[in-house]
């Protein structure tokens, strides 16, 4: 008798946890819930995309359906949507977060976004210029820190700008 | 630690020059309406007695 108290117990303990505690819901099945926004405008509002690589301080990385969740801040960069047509879509993003949950839906939120196509090389290289007598002028080192800022933004510009 | 970050300022400066060198490197068509985002404008209105004092400009 106490030996059966004993195994029904245990198997009351298995029965009690449950599966589903063990194996994370999802909202979308393998599917990602995709924003990507800035104050200038909205790209993607909960799109189903395959993959978005994202430029951030801790690395670049790439983000597919079920990714685990992770908070990042972005680099001033090319953000890269694989859309399910396989079509990609490249937009600079000078910065912002980005952030991906527990129900695959990820947001990429950016002071400033514009398609790579909307860049002007020519506009590119004169900010680079800029910035580049800007960081010669600077004394203070704020003023140091800042025109380096506008050296890497404008670097990274140009080399996207075509 | 970024130089920028040891020189004491915060992401939200570096986010604003960012975006701000962004702005700059735009198709001339789209930097016109991209730049009237560079100021923000605060309007304040003093109100006494429940009602707004209109300041003369």
């Amino acid at each position: 008798m106490a030996s059966f108290v004993r195994t029904s117990r245990s198997a009351m303990r298995l029965l009690s946890s449950k599966p589903g505690s063990v194996i994370t819901k999802r909202g979308y099945a393998d599917e990602m819930d995709f924003t990507l926004a800035a104050a200038n405008k909205v790209f993607y509002a909960k799109a189903n995309v395959r993959q978005v690589d994202v430029p951030s301080f801790s690395g670049a990385f790439g983000i597919l359906p079920k990714h685990v969740p992770t908070l990042a801040v972005l680099k001033p960069g090319v953000v890269t949507v694989y859309e399910n047509d396989g079509t990609a879509k490249k937009v600079f993003v000078s910065s912002g977060t980005v952030t991906i949950n527990e129900d695959s839906s990820v947001q990429v939120l950016a002071e400033e976004a514009h398609a790579v196509e909307d860049l002007d090389a020519a506009a590119a290289r004169e900010a680079l210029n800029k910035a580049q007598s800007d960081a010669s002028r600077a004394s203070t080192e704020i003023e140091k820190a800042e025109a380096q800022i506008a050296l890497e933004v404008a670097e990274a510009l140009v080399a996207v700008a075509q | 630690m970024t130089a920028w970050r040891a020189a004491g300022l915060t992401y939200i400066q570096f986010s604003n020059i960012a975006a701000r060198v962004l702005r700059q490197a735009l198709k001339p068509n789209l930097r016109a309406d991209a730049l009237k985002r560079e100021d923000s404008h605060v309007k304040f209105t003093p109100w006494k007695d429940g009602k707004p004092i209109t300041e003369k400009a």
